[in-house]
């Protein structure tokens, strides 16, 4: 053998790619096995019960699947109305059950485009929805009626914003706004802890988080007015004990403030949705869902007096991890995808919003989409793997993680507690600095390997044509001449709508926040006079004494000089 | 210019607008002051006047641009539209974030460095800071 061909021969490592940790990705020890004696302290009855029996640890219904299949539901949201509203009826044609909406990011942060800080957000991440009209494009020949819809919004300011525009777009048309069904996040810890949006602060989030709770308890009873949130944090950096005790600390904050002072019960709410996240780590996901689950039904009926099974049962909305996914040979975000779809399936979720294998690179594609509905399709059709409820009961393994789980989120919650409860630990920044720990925690561990990521920090290689088409076919940012078309609308708008309307509605939307009263129907009002998000963000500013414009960049507009 | 090589590598890490993803900025933050540098954050939402200001104010080496938006093209603009009216122009701008592949070689051109995606090893971001820095 010549000296050239011997420095080219292959080594073969018989243990590359073996593990590199012995923790779960939120830091659990696992051990190699797991047998009845790790089990044994858990009773059938009290702790899992029979899918549909408290404590729900198994599903909330007895036949699951079999009656109601998950809603397939993802955020359709693109840079106009026009694109969304063909993209919703294609993606429909493919097997969507459940709308979801959001916004791009200034609209998010309470602001119009022709704020002087919009400019380089405009259109990205989602419709700029600045008022009715823009909804009205976007969902134009879409049913309102018994269908489904979320909205994803990070801001308490846009929960109020947009559900506004469902009883508005329904009363214009004649519809009964009590069949709106659906649900919004309206999480006024995740609003400041994740997106600290500047618009609103704490009080007023708090505030009207709860009048739109109150209302919606009123007057759309099949809308759920707050989801709880744990997505964003765990994107933002929590592990799965600060997620779970994250939204189930909420919950008990809100509720319990809505019964004391609003005298709404909750066997009046019904059913409880928390928005959930999806990680790569599989049994450590499916393990967190059935805690979720055992976890509320124990705190609904004993410390928030729910009397109904209903009101003892928890729904879970899913996002699968966005920040699971890499922009390094994307293909693999399928088996990322699919695995997280898997994981939700095996959890019993109720509603699943997959990301798509380009999202780490833009908006998803049209196909990409069509993807994460199809390998939906194929867990339920090929697979067959919904047609047993919470198949993976009974493991000695994943009954030991849900019970550990509980025992870790019950301690994280006697922490709060210990520090104040949720609303001082929000505003002493103690959640945050727990949730950067752990954050950074999570990036060391990716920076020494012990944390792999296959074609980032590990398993490198050289993606090929099917990668780099991944990369070349997802959603591009909107030009700068998109933009300016999105200002000139907002223009036309304000030169075509009542201005008599505009002013006596948000007056009175500034009357009843000064005077304390419900803002839910004022701002429907003002929604259906084309009052834009601006203009009903920094009115409710007023009523609270704050400037109207919460970057103090711009006036109040001359036609709301009289509101003092 | 020149740079008294004892002092401390000063970085003015910015976000520019309403982006809300803040993740890898603060993480690089922590990274930088780990390397011995001295980190100045913007925040969310600064104008490209307020990056500007900070920039001189502070003294600043370097100017670190964070986006997860897609408009990091627009916002580099701007910025060094911002720095020249203090005539600061001439200092360093890095990138990172999700930067579109087309927005690449126009980024460069305007002088704006390193362009970083996620998952960027933070050893090849430190030394692109040290070596833009030096020279």
């Amino acid at each position: 053998m010549s000296k050239e061909s011997a420095d080219k021969k292959v080594g073969l490592d018989r243990s590359f790619g073996g593990l590199v940790r012995t923790d779960l990705q939120s830091g659990i020890p696992v051990e190699t096995f797991y047998s009845p004696r790790d089990v044994a302290h858990l009773e059938y009855e009290q702790d899992s019960g029979d899918p549909g029996e408290y404590p729900y640890t198994r599903g909330i219904y007895p036949r699951m699947y079999r009656d109601r299949l998950w809603i397939k539901s993802f955020i359709v949201s693109y840079a106009t109305a026009e694109e969304t509203n063909q993209a919703f009826k294609d993606n429909i044609a493919s097997g969507q059950t459940g709308l979801r909406c959001l916004a791009d990011l200034p609209t998010q942060s309470g602001i119009d485009p022709d704020h002087p800080s919009a400019w380089n957000a405009m259109m990205c991440g989602g419709v700029s929805t600045y008022a009715l009209s823009v909804y009205e494009r976007m969902l134009e020949g879409l049913p309102l009626e018994d269908v489904d819809y979320e909205l994803a919004h990070s801001s308490i300011s846009s929960a109020l914003m947009f559900y506004g525009m469902f009883p508005a777009l329904m009363e214009n048309q004649g519809l009964d706004i009590a069949r709106l069904r659906g649900a919004n996040i309206n999480d006024p810890f995740r609003a400041r802890l994740v997106y600290n949006t500047p618009e609103w602060p704490n009080e007023i989030n708090r505030r009207i988080c709860l009048d739109l709770v109150e209302f919606s308890a009123r007057h759309t009873p099949k809308w759920k007015a707050i989801a709880p949130n744990g997505v964003d944090p765990q994107q933002t950096g929590a592990n799965v004990i600060e997620e779970l005790a994250g939204c189930l600390g909420v919950a008990t904050a809100v509720y319990g403030e809505l019964i004391e002072k609003r005298g709404v019960s909750l066997d009046d709410i019904g059913a409880t949705v928390f928005s959930l996240d999806a990680e790569s780590d599989f049994f450590e996901t499916i393990a967190k869902f059935r805690a979720a689950r055992r976890m509320w039904a124990r705190i609904a009926k004993e410390k928030l007096g729910a009397r109904t099974p209903r009101a003892m049962s928890l729904r879970i909305g899913i996002r699968t991890s966005g920040m699971s996914l890499t922009t390094q040979k994307p293909l693999n975000n399928a088996a990322r995808v699919t695995l997280q779809i898997l994981s939700c399936v095996l959890g019993g979720v109720n509603s699943l919003d997959a990301s798509s294998i380009d999202e780490a690179i833009g908006l998803p594609s049209l196909e990409a989409r069509t993807f994460n509905l199809d390998a939906q399709h194929i867990v339920t059709h090929e697979a067959n793997v919904p047609m047993v409820a919470d198949p993976l009961g009974g493991s000695y393994y994943l009954e030991w993680l849900t019970d550990h789980i509980e025992k870790g989120v019950n301690d994280y919650l006697a922490e709060i507690e210990a520090h104040g409860g949720m609303w001082n630990c929000l505003e002493s920044g103690w959640l945050r600095k727990n949730i950067e720990a752990s954050r950074m925690k999570a990036q060391l561990e990716k920076r020494d390997r012990k944390r792999i990521i296959v074609g980032v920090n590990a398993f490198e290689g050289e993606g090929g044509l099917i990668n780099n088409a991944i990369s070349d076919t997802a959603y591009k940012v909107p030009t700068e001449e998109d933009r300016r078309r999105n200002v000139c609308a907002l223009q036309e708008l304000k030169q075509r709508r009542e201005p008599r309307k505009v002013k006596d509605t948000l007056t009175e939307l500034f009357r009843a926040v000064k005077e304390g009263r419900n803002v839910v129907r004022p701002t429907i009002e003002a929604v259906k006079a084309y009052a834009t998000i601006g203009e009903v963000v920094g009115v409710v500013r007023l009523g609270y004494g704050l400037n109207y414009d919460p970057f103090d960049a711009v006036d109040r507009p001359a036609f709301l000089d009289e509101l003092r | 210019m020149e740079r008294n090589s004892d002092r401390k590598i000063r970085i003015i890490m910015a976000k520019v607008g309403v982006d809300i993803h803040e993740r890898g900025a603060l993480t690089l933050m922590q990274v930088f002051k780990d390397e011995g540098m001295e980190v100045i954050y913007t925040g969310r939402y600064a104008t490209p006047e307020q990056v500007a200001k900070a920039t001189v104010e502070e003294g600043a080496d370097l100017v670190a641009l964070s986006d997860s938006t897609g408009s990091m093209l627009i916002i580099a603009k701007q910025v060094i539209e911002a720095l020249k009216k203090y005539d600061m122009d001439h200092i360093p701008i890095v990138a990172g974030g999700l930067i579109p592949k087309e927005s690449l070689a126009e980024l460069e051109a305007l002088g704006v460095t390193g362009n970083f995606g996620p998952g960027t090893p933070f050893d090849t971001i430190v030394d692109h800071v040290r070596s833009v820095v030096s020279k």
